[in-house]
């Protein structure tokens, strides 16, 4: 799978995005996206946050693993997000903030399966 | 007891959403000052001052109260179900407003330039909290923090639980008092007694630690003491009352309304764990030398990378 590497800047950046439960957002680019398609190597779904993470082939074969953090399992629950949603080899298309000093983390908006199913893990503060 | 302290308020969920279409750093650069209450609340910010201790406040409401305080099996109200904070989890008072107004606390000089100073560090990506190395919330901010909560309720005890860090507020309303003051000693949530006046639960706290009401919040002293009045007002949502006594921070006792929400659960899928804040090294936060965050070593990248 190749990768799709989409820097841009991000337009109505919510702040409740994600890291709410224990640390500081200063690590990642609030006003940068960045967008990746690859297959899931495994979901970390744990406390105080969850990470998805990603396997991302290059351009040049190499595969890079990428780092997606959201909140943890309740607040994934409360957007729809079961564990089981992303089991390891699961293909999809994911957009976050990323890390400042380029390691491939970042904190997850968004993600697209590859059956055309969307998560939003930040509408897990939604009171509902 | 008088039923003078439960006016109605304005809070909304709509402020979750202040602060929208604005990078977090740069909103809190901006100052300006929050609304004015509404008479409804000034009535209730008179009341804490009218008490020159939260001691005081808490007594007077016991002397208001009618029966003896204790609460019969039979009368145990149902606060059955998952809750989470209503309002917008950096502000403590919701009617802050937006993310370009001061919180509404009327402060010390000496907190006032604290506060101002923090924001302007996180103005400058400069932030740590504190909760990045594990340490519990601890009250008051317990109450602030945006995850699941729920509710026990006995005629002995009440356990307020927060599923962030596990932590359990117990109160006693068994008419016991706090331990003596040379025993006592700062504890992360405090010691908390209360009664009940028909369907509200009224706690004293004290004896807690110092912290922060949130991360753009000021901050508080060990001397920190609160007022709390519960009440489950609808099927889905319970008030709290409270009012914050920290002579070093606070001018006048800050009066704020909490709002609870019970959440839709249809499916018995929400559920409180144990959290256990170490399981997953990927979460490990570290303070940087210049007073700010980062993470530690990831698992998924290939060598030490910080």
């Amino acid at each position: 799978m190749k990768i799709k590497l989409a820097v841009a800047l991000a337009s109505a950046v919510l702040v409740a995005t994600t890291a709410l439960a224990h640390h500081s957002t200063v690590m990642f680019d609030e006003e940068q996206e960045v967008t990746v398609s690859g297959v899931v190597k495994e979901f970390q779904y744990t406390n105080p946050h969850s990470w998805l993470l990603v396997d991302v082939t290059n351009e040049d074969g190499s595969v890079t693993t990428w780092g997606f953090e959201a909140e943890g399992p309740s607040t994934l629950m409360r957007a729809g997000i079961r564990r089981s949603d992303f089991s390891p080899g699961t293909e999809l298309t994911i957009t976050g903030h990323p890390m400042k000093d380029g390691r491939p983390g970042a904190a997850w908006l968004h993600a697209t399966r590859g059956d055309g199913t969307e998560f939003d893990p930040r509408s897990g503060f939604a009171i509902r | 007891m008088t039923k003078l302290y439960r006016p109605c308020l304005s809070l909304g969920a709509v402020l979750i959403l202040a602060g929208a279409a604005m990078p977090f750093e740069h909103a809190v650069a901006q100052r300006q000052a929050p609304p004015p209450p509404s008479p409804e609340k000034q009535a209730m910010i008179d009341l804490g001052i009218e008490h020159e201790t939260a001691r005081g406040l808490y007594d007077y409401f016991r002397s208001e109260a009618g029966g003896d305080g204790t609460l019969a099996w039979e009368d145990v109200p149902d606060w059955s179900g998952v809750w989470t904070r209503e309002t917008f989890v950096f502000f403590w008072d919701g009617d802050q407003g937006t993310m370009d107004t001061l919180p509404t606390a009327k402060l010390t000089p000496e907190y006032e330039r604290r506060l101002l100073e923090k924001l302007d560090r996180i103005a400058q990506d400069i932030e740590y909290d504190p909760l990045s190395a594990g340490n519990p919330a601890g009250m008051p901010r317990w109450i602030s923090e945006p995850f699941l909560k729920d509710f026990a309720v006995t005629p002995q005890q009440t356990w307020l639980i927060n599923e962030m860090m596990n932590e359990i507020r117990r109160v006693y309303t068994d008419g016991r008092d706090h331990p003596p003051p040379e025993d006592a000693y700062p504890l992360w949530l405090g010691d908390s007694i209360g009664f009940w006046d028909e369907d509200r639960l009224v706690i004293h706290t004290n004896q807690m630690r110092e912290g922060q009401y949130q991360r753009i919040q000021p901050e508080y002293t060990d001397q920190v003491e609160t007022v709390e009045i519960w009440q489950k007002t609808a099927d889905d949502t319970i008030e709290v009352d409270i009012w914050v006594y920290d002579p070093p921070v606070l001018v006048e006792p800050w009066y704020t309304r909490q709002v609870f929400k019970k959440l839709t659960n249809d499916e018995n899928a929400l559920r409180i764990r144990y959290w256990h804040f170490n399981e997953n090294q990927n979460n490990a936060v570290i303070e940087t030398g210049d007073g700010s965050s980062d993470f530690a070593d990831f698992t998924f990248t290939d060598q030490d990378d910080n």
